[in-house]
């Protein structure tokens, strides 16, 4: 197939007049001395395709799992949410008021569900599809009952944040992959069409064989909550839970997945370990680092570097970038030789003057659920969360490096049963430590 | 030309029609079954989960112990039915020893992983427990790199298995309890001499040898038969004396440590270590085994096997707070100074292990003359694949039965290939090994070695990757190796010879 023939526009168009709609298309690969590999390029529709009523149900009502929800009715016709599940009365009453405001579904009182087993409520009633965008911690014990309850699944990165937690997540993946169920995982770099275009490029071996990466998520201070007095500490945690490892996994498992799953998925493997550095240096709350940097190794000998930050007023950077034997990129639009000429740039779409913008036609969010929408309607399942448990696992291993000061294996921690957070949930004290973590040994005066 | 055509298109069709019926008629179970002399294979097939399924589906011999259609089920039609046609015509069939043939390490030549996976397709079925994830996990992880086959876990699916357990055996020995009466007291140890300690609150008692300290030639000379490198060099140690227990540790004395301390970590996790770790001053006992740490040999007299070098230390410490003594494992040195008994040979008893070797261009010639080294060791040459009860055997010259088979023992030592040369000139008084290492050493051969691996000389390291090869928990076990059926431990008491006491209690 040409790379004219390759253009999104031209194949999409054949797609859906052949009536395959969301098909991947495989390219084969050949190098002189790699062996042959197969990669998958998706291919992406504006909507997804019309069909019978899709129902979902949002567990998790605050500002993410709202978009999630609101990106889900907007993935194409005749799809409805029709049942809320949070922890706290005033997430649920926000959410089900803006889904009304903004695209008039009516969720009775009744189907919004309030409480630590909201979520098993919003399973039993009767939806297709759950949206799951609760804290991390939540999320293996709840994509599980959801496969075992037969639904489709969108759910938020990162999926686990522990390496139980991340097995689980592997194991259920594979038993959604036997029932025929779709799930697609939050990490939208994956459905963003400028960096799948890129993707497609440096797999072809524009940039030679790929030697090394290095990945940014740096930043300002995220948000933090400040204890009320009317608050339990549990209600406090959550409420705070960017802030604490046991509910986020830490910044650099949270946010930072984004960047290492990109990575994962350019150079086409996972690392094997990881040595990293982190510390506290301004956050506010909770019991985390502010910043990480971390040496991962693949199996093959290659490194990449990855580095996060949470502080106001430092140099921000989020972004990728990966060095092959003939150029690098950025994994977003373009592609360079090592004499910083360009060789590739990802065309925009032009604005009503003609100008190119810099945003891709549909929103990486959106996309997400048109693609989960379009696999669930031409029954063509798309499962990304054994990839997305793995890039969970491999940030899990950065941190647990960082916060021991230790290599970490990946060995280490797919046999690891580190579990965290409270073995009880409701609400009142949470009991378990939580001090911030010092890496390596004190030192010892030797007389 | 045409005259031909016909006759030799019958016969042709004839042929085709005449293999297709032979290829039918020769894979029904009721064919297997004319020949197959194991004793019960066919009611043992009928009792498992194989026959008596869920769905009703039977799953017969030939989908199991052939390879699916296009992975070599032809050759391997022809390779099984020209051994098992030569085996009819030639073994028999009494003295074949069908259980060791039905161990995992047999068992998986005639079990074919390609066929389990034709029809089981999906090993992660939204079914699974929990357990059957994490083990399904690591066996899609690792089943390459660490040569995992199905029957690792699933033995008894073909042919049921008494008491088989895949998974965690909550039950496993808590009905072990020897008759008889409860001991109140530890053994008083007022002088040097041979003593029968008793573990009070329980009914188990065993014999610890005095072994008087002296000087002896630890390693083996060169010129010895099948020697390694690591037996070198020679070096005169002197060794003080000290009590060795007569026999290798039994499931009776094991047993009774693991029901009176479990309840410290009744589970599969690894609390109780890390108690241990923290520095904590209490003997946690081990957590409950994943499958059949006896290998369904049976329990009593015969030694502990499966238990790891964290556990057998656990329990020289439990048994030094039970009994007010200071238990341990053995030195290296001590062990070897107690197999030699005095004696300086390749064995303790006469003869060359050349003679006794069962394996070798002799054997093509001649079968060993093996009464001598029958009396002393339970080895490849006599022991059925697999541990003994100590009565079958004589003891040393110090009175210890063992020491050179039925299974291997732990020492404190760690090993290094080259320990005896690393100790200082002149005569070396109670050696420890090196200062630090990754794996023990092993003393002792066991039932799998042959007469050269016997050898008082002998010793290797640990393996501990290998032992825990099929353990699919998260962690592995600390307390059980899933794959090491041939370890055991054998311990000491430290004799105080300034009070004349083999006890430290206060």
């Amino acid at each position: 197939m040409s790379d004219e023939a390759l253009s999104r526009r031209g194949f999409v168009g054949t797609a859906v007049a052949a009536g395959v709609a969301g098909a991947a298309l495989p390219l084969f690969l050949t190098g002189c001395s790699a062996p042959r590999r197969e990669v998958t390029i998706p291919v992406f529709l504006d909507q997804a395709p019309d069909g019978p009523l899709l129902t979902a149900g949002l567990v998790g009502c605050g500002g993410r799992g709202t978009g999630a929800a609101l990106d889900f009715l907007n993935a194409g016709p005749n799809l409805k949410v029709t049942a809320l599940g949070d922890v706290f009365p005033d997430r649920v009453n926000a959410c089900r008021e803006r889904l009304n405001r903004d695209k008039g579904q009516e969720i009775p009182e009744e189907r919004s569900f309030v409480g630590f087993d909201a979520w098993e409520k919003v399973m039993d009633s009767g939806v297709d599809v759950v949206l799951l965008a609760t804290p991390p911690y939540f999320r293996p014990e709840q994509f599980a009952a959801a496969v075992d309850a037969r639904k489709h699944v969108f759910m938020e990165k990162p999926v686990c944040v522990d390496p139980t937690g991340a097995r689980s997540v592997i194991v259920t993946a594979r038993k959604a992959e036997g029932l025929g169920l779709s799930v697609v995982t939050g990490t939208q770099r994956r459905h963003q069409r400028d960096y799948v275009a890129t993707y497609r490029e440096v797999a072809r071996g524009r940039i030679g064989e790929l030697v090394s990466a290095t990945c940014y998520w740096n930043q300002g201070k995220l948000w933090h909550r400040d204890p009320n007095p009317a608050w339990s500490e549990m209600e406090y945690m959550i409420r705070d839970w960017v802030n604490w490892c046991w509910l986020s996994g830490d910044h650099i498992v949270e946010q930072h997945i984004h960047n290492l799953d990109v990575i994962h998925w350019f150079m086409g493997a996972y690392p094997v370990s990881a040595v990293g550095f982190g510390s506290r240096h301004r956050r506010v709350t909770g019991d985390q680092f502010d910043n990480f940097s971390v040496d991962y190794v693949m199996e093959d000998g290659r490194h990449f570097h990855s580095m996060c930050r949470q502080i106001d007023g430092c140099a921000d950077n989020i972004s990728e970038r990966v060095q092959g034997t003939k150029g690098w990129s950025n994994c977003q639009n373009l592609i360079a030789d090592h004499a910083g000429k360009e060789l590739w740039k990802y065309q925009y779409p032009l604005d009503e003057e003609g100008n190119p913008t810099h945003a891709v036609e549909v929103s990486p969010f959106l996309q997400e659920h048109i693609d989960l929408v379009t696999a669930i309607r031409t029954d063509k399942p798309l499962n990304e969360a054994e990839a997305t448990a793995m890039s969970t696992l491999v940030a899990i291993m950065g941190r647990i490096s960082a916060y021991t000061g230790r290599e970490v294996t990946m060995e280490e921690v797919m046999g690891s049963d580190m579990r965290l957070g409270p073995r009880v949930f409701a609400f009142g004290p949470v009991d378990m430590p939580n001090e911030v973590p010092v890496a390596g040994q004190p030192y010892v005066a030797r007389t | 030309m045409l005259r031909w055509f016909l006759p030799g298109l019958l016969a042709g069709c004839l042929l085709i029609l005449g293999s297709g019926a032979v290829m039918t008629r020769t894979s029904e179970n009721s064919f297997c079954d004319s020949c197959h002399m194991h004793p019960n294979a066919a009611s043992r097939w009928k009792r498992s989960v194989h026959y008596d399924t869920r769905s009703g589906t039977r799953t017969d011999c030939v989908e199991c112990h052939l390879p699916p259609k296009g992975e070599g089920l032809l050759v391997a039609k022809a390779k099984a039915g020209a051994r098992d046609v030569w085996g009819k015509l030639t073994k028999d069939p009494e003295a074949i020893d069908w259980e060791v043939k039905s161990q995992p390490e047999y068992a998986r030549r005639h079990v074919y992983e390609s066929s389990c996976k034709a029809c089981h397709e999906n090993l992660f079925p939204a079914t699974l427990s929990k357990e059957g994830d994490d083990a399904h996990l690591y066996y899609t992880n690792y089943a390459e790199s660490r040569d995992i086959h199905c029957i690792n876990c699933h033995l008894n699916a073909g042919h049921h298995i008494e008491g088989y357990v895949p998974g965690a055996n909550m039950d496993f020995g808590l009905r072990a309890w020897v008759e008889g009466a409860v001991w109140e007291e530890p053994a008083r140890v007022e002088e040097f001499a041979t003593f029968t300690e008793t573990i009070p609150g329980t009914t188990v008692s065993f014999t610890m040898m005095a072994v008087p300290g002296g000087r002896f030639f630890m390693g083996s000379p060169p010129e010895e038969p099948f020697r390694r490198e690591n037996e070198g060099p020679v070096r005169e140690v002197l060794v003080d004396s000290l009590f060795i227990a007569e026999v290798e540790v039994t499931w009776d004395e094991y047993l009774a440590f693991y029901a009176m301390t479990s309840g410290e970590g009744r589970s599969t996790d690894t609390e109780g270590m890390r108690l241990e770790m923290a520095g904590v001053d209490v003997v946690t006992g081990a957590t409950p085994p994943y499958g059949q740490p006896d290998q369904g040999w049976g329990l009593g007299s015969r030694p502990v096997i499966t238990v790891t070098f964290q556990a057998a230390e656990a329990y020289a410490r439990w048994l030094s707070q039970m009994t007010g003594k200071r238990y341990r494992l053995p030195t290296e040195a001590e062990w070897e100074y107690g197999a030699r008994g005095g004696t300086s040979g390749p064995y303790f008893f006469p003869g060359d292990p050349r003679e006794y070797e069962g394996r070798g261009i002799r054997r093509l010639l001649a079968r060993p003359d093996t009464a001598v080294i029958n009396r002393y060791v339970v080895y490849a040459g006599n022991s059925r694949s697999r541990t003994a009860e100590p009565m079958r055997v004589e003891a040393n010259p110090f009175g210890l039965k063992n020491m050179l088979g039925n299974v291997a023992e732990f020492v404190s030592d760690w090993y290094a290939d080259d320990a005896y040369a690393r100790y200082p000139e002149g005569v070396v008084v109670n050696p420890t090994g090196p200062a630090e290492g990754t794996e023990r050493v092993l003393r002792g051969g066991s039932f799998r070695d042959e007469a050269g691996r016997v050898r008082v000389a002998a010793r290797a390291p640990t393996t501990t990757d290998a032992c825990l090869r099929t353990d699919p928990q998260m962690p592995k076990s600390i307390w059980w190796y899933s794959d090491c059926n041939y370890i055991g431990f054998r311990v000491v008491a430290e004799y105080d010879a300034r009070t004349g006491r083999g006890s430290n209690d206060p």
